[in-house]
C-alpha cells in the first residue's frame, strides 16, 4: 500500500500521516481523471440543453467529490445541493454536507425526509400509509425507501432549479450492488460511477474535499452507526483490489488465488457482483415489433435534436 | 526543399450534425491556408461524429456529394483529408478518408479493421474497405492514408510503405481509457498510440502524422494528442491532450531521403519472402481442417497380438 498524499495529508489522525490507503495498482493521474469528468459533466449537460445541475449531498465523500466536480465543471453558481436527512441520520452527516456547501458556496437546500419516510412506514403508535404490518419493515427495507424517497425529492425539485440530476454512485459499491435501484443510483448522468472507492479517495484528496470527510469510515446512514466495512466485510482498499483484478483485468479464480485473495472473498464478490447484474442495465423489454430500443433501434442518447430547447 | 508546413485540425465535432461540421470544416480550412498550410488533416469522422449507430445511414454521403465537392472547392491549392460516412452505389456505408486536391476528391481510402470488441461497435455499422494503396499527391511525395484502427495492424504502414508513401496519416476518433498513474501521460491509451507511430515511422523511415479528435460523446473522451514523427521515430511535435486546436507543425520531407540513405530498411525489405511465407500461412490456414482428415488413418491401428 501507498499513503494518500492529500493536501493535508500528514496531520495526525488514527492513519498517521496517511489520510487513506491507495493500493498501488489503483492509483490514477488526478489531473487526467478530473479533466475527463469535468469535462463529462460540461458535456452532458450542454448536450441535454441545461445549465444547471443538482445533486444530494450526503456528508459522504462520494457525493463531496462529484459536488466539487460540478462546481469545477459550471461553477458553483449554477448548482444546487440538497440535504436530504432523515430523523436517523447522524448529525456529522449533515455538518459534513454543510462543509462542503460552505467551502463551495454554492445554493443548498435541505429537506427532512422523515415524514415522506414515516408517512409510509408509520412511527411510534401512527400507522402509515403502508399498513400496520410494515411498522415491522427490516431497516434494509426502510434504507431502500430513504434512498427513493431521496430520488423523488431530488427529480421534483429538479424541474424547479432546471437542472440535471448528477449521480454519486462509485464503481465499488454499483460492481457488488451496494445500491437501491431506482434509488441512490438514480441520475440523469455518473461523473465518478467509473472510479473505485480507493480512487474517488485519491482524486477528493487532489480536488481539496475536507479531510474529514475522506478519513472517515464510509457509510449509507441508514442506521445509526452503520458502516459500508462493516456490513460487507471487506475494507474498501481490499474490496477495490479484488473487483479491478477480477473485472478490469480478467484474471481467472485460480490466478486470483495466486495473487493471495482468499477464496471466500473471491466466491463472495463474484456472487455479489453476479447477483447484482439487473441493477447495472436497462430493464429489458420484450423483442415484438421490427425496431425495438436498445435491441436494434440504436441511436446516442445525445442525438441531434435531443437537447431540451 | 520548402518545408511542407502540415496543419493538424483536433477538433470536437458534433454528433451528427453535418452542417455544422462542415462549417467548422471550411472555417479550418481558411485559417489553414491563411496560416500558409500545405497538408491539412482532420480526424476520423470528423465531418459526422464518431458514435453514429443508427445514426450513420442518415449522414452519409457520396463521394460525387455537392456538399464533399464544396469542401473540395474550398480546399483548392491545399491537400485536405477529411472523413465521413461513406455509402457506395450499393448502399454499404464505410468509414472513409477522403484526399481533397486541385477542387475534386482526388482518393478515398475506406477504413480496413473495423474494430468490433470492448467499447467499439463499428461493423455493426459499416462495412470494410478492402483496398490499401499509396496514393501521389501535388505535394512532392506519396501519402500514405489509414483510419484509427487500420494502425494496430502492422501491414497496413508496411504496405502504405513499400507501395510509396513518404508520409503516412492516421486519422482518428480514439477514445481515451485506462487510467493508471503508471502511464504516459496517465492515458494508457495514449502511451500504446504513441508507442505504434514511433515504432511504424522508425521501421518505414517514414513521416507519419496523426490527427485525433477531441471531445466527448455519450460516455467517451476522445483524447487529441495529435502528433507529427520524423523517419527517425522523434515526436516533432505533439498536441495537447483534450484542447481544441489548429496546430501547424513544419517538415522537411528531405529527412526521408536522409533517412532511408543513412538507414536502409526499407531497401532491405523482403516483400517476396513475405508473400511466399503468407501464401504458405494461408494455405496451411484454409486447409487445416483437410490436412487433419487426411492425415487421419484410414485403417483400423493394428492390434498387437496378444501371446
Amino acid at each position: 500500500m501507498v499513503s494518500g498524499a492529500g493536501p493535508e495529508a500528514g496531520h495526525g489522525g488514527e492513519r498517521k500521516g496517511q489520510l487513506f490507503e491507495l493500493p498501488p495498482e489503483l492509483a490514477i493521474d488526478t489531473d487526467v481523471a478530473r479533466r475527463v469528468m469535468v469535462g463529462f459533466i460540461r458535456n452532458q449537460l450542454r448536450q441535454a440543453g441545461f445549465g444547471r445541475a443538482l445533486l444530494g449531498l450526503s456528508g459522504g465523500i462520494d457525493s463531496a467529490l462529484v459536488a466539487y466536480l460540478v462546481a469545477e465543471a459550471i461553477g458553483p453558481e449554477s448548482m444546487l445541493c440538497l440535504l436530504l436527512p432523515y430523523r436517523t441520520s447522524s448529525r456529522e452527516s449533515v455538518e459534513h454536507a454543510r462543509l462542503v456547501v460552505d467551502n463551495l458556496g454554492c445554493a443548498s437546500d435541505i429537506v427532512d425526509i422523515s415524514q415522506i419516510v414515516d408517512g409510509y412506514f408509520g412511527r411510534d403508535r401512527e400507522i402509515g400509509a403502508g399498513g400496520a404490518a410494515v411498522r415491522e419493515a427490516a431497516p434494509l427495507r426502510r434504507g431502500n425507501f430513504m434512498a427513493r424517497a431521496r430520488m423523488s425529492v431530488l427529480y421534483d425539485v429538479s424541474v424547479v432549479w432546471g437542472g440535471l440530476v448528477v449521480g454519486t454512485g462509485n464503481k465499488t459499491e454499483s460492481l457488488i450492488g451496494y445500491t437501491t435501484l431506482f434509488g441512490d443510483s438514480a441520475c440523469a448522468f455518473n461523473p465518478i460511477g467509473d472510479l473505485y472507492k480507493s480512487q474517488v479517495r485519491q482524486v477528493a484528496a487532489a480536488i481539496g474535499v475536507p479531510e474529514e470527510i475522506i478519513r472517515k469510515a464510509p457509510s449509507a446512514d441508514l442506521w445509526p452507526g452503520q458502516t459500508d466495512e462493516v456490513e460487507a466485510g471487506f475494507t474498501y482498499p481490499e474490496l477495490d483490489r479484488l473487483l479491478f483484478w477480477m473485472i478490469d483485468k480478467r484474471r481467472t479464480d485460480d490466478e486470483l488465488l495466486n495473487m493471495g485473495f482468499a477464496p471466500a472473498a473471491i466466491s463472495r464478490v463474484k456472487r455479489l457482483v453476479a447477483v447484482s447484474e439487473f441493477k447495472r442495465q436497462v430493464p429489458p423489454v420484450a423483442k415484438l415489433g421490427p425496431r425495438t430500443t436498445g435491441v436494434d433501434y440504436l441511436y446516442p442518447r445525445r442525438r441531434p435534436g435531443s437537447a431540451r430547447p | 526543399m520548402q518545408p511542407l508546413r502540415i496543419a493538424l485540425a483536433q477538433l470536437a465535432p458534433r454528433l451528427g450534425v453535418l452542417e455544422d461540421n462542415l462549417a467548422s470544416h471550411r472555417q479550418v480550412i481558411e485559417a489553414a491556408r491563411a496560416g500558409g498550410a500545405g497538408l491539412v488533416v482532420f480526424p476520423e469522422l470528423g465531418l459526422t461524429g464518431y458514435q453514429l449507430q443508427d445514426l450513420a445511414a442518415e449522414v452519409a454521403m457520396r463521394v460525387d456529394d455537392p456538399r464533399l465537392l464544396g469542401l473540395a472547392a474550398d480546399a483548392a491549392g491545399m491537400s485536405v483529408i477529411v472523413s465521413f460516412v461513406e455509402e457506395a452505389a450499393d448502399h454499404r456505408l464505410f468509414i472513409s478518408a477522403a484526399l481533397l486536391e486541385n477542387g475534386g476528391v482526388r482518393f478515398v481510402h475506406r477504413k480496413l479493421f473495423l474494430p468490433t470488441y470492448g467499447l467499439f461497435d463499428e461493423r455493426r455499422f459499416f462495412a470494410p474497405g478492402d483496398r490499401l494503396r499509396a496514393v501521389e499527391s501535388q505535394l512532392s511525395v506519396p501519402l500514405g492514408l489509414a483510419v484509427c484502427e487500420d494502425f494496430w495492424h502492422l501491414a497496413v504502414p508496411e504496405t502504405l510503405a513499400l507501395d510509396g508513401a513518404q508520409i503516412l496519416i492516421n486519422v482518428s476518433s480514439s477514445p481515451g481509457r485506462d487510467l493508471a498513474a503508471i502511464h504516459e501521460v496517465g492515458l494508457g491509451t495514449a502511451a500504446s498510440w504513441r508507442t505504434l507511430m514511433r515504432t511504424y515511422a522508425q521501421l518505414t523511415t517514414s513521416f507519419v502524422v496523426f490527427c485525433n479528435r477531441v471531445g466527448m460523446e455519450e460516455t467517451i473522451s476522445f483524447w487529441g494528442g495529435s502528433e507529427v514523427i520524423s523517419p527517425s521515430g522523434e515526436a516533432i511535435f505533439t498536441a495537447p491532450l483534450f484542447d481544441e486546436g489548429l496546430y501547424f507543425v513544419d517538415i522537411e520531407l528531405g529527412d526521408v531521403r536522409r533517412e532511408r540513405i543513412g538507414l536502409p530498411l526499407l531497401r532491405d525489405e523482403r516483400p517476396e519472402l513475405h508473400l511466399r511465407e503468407l501464401r504458405r500461412i494461408l494455405a496451411e490456414r484454409t486447409e487445416m481442417a483437410i490436412d487433419q482428415a487426411s492425415e487421419a488413418p484410414t485403417e483400423p491401428e493394428p492390434v498387437p497380438e496378444q501371446s
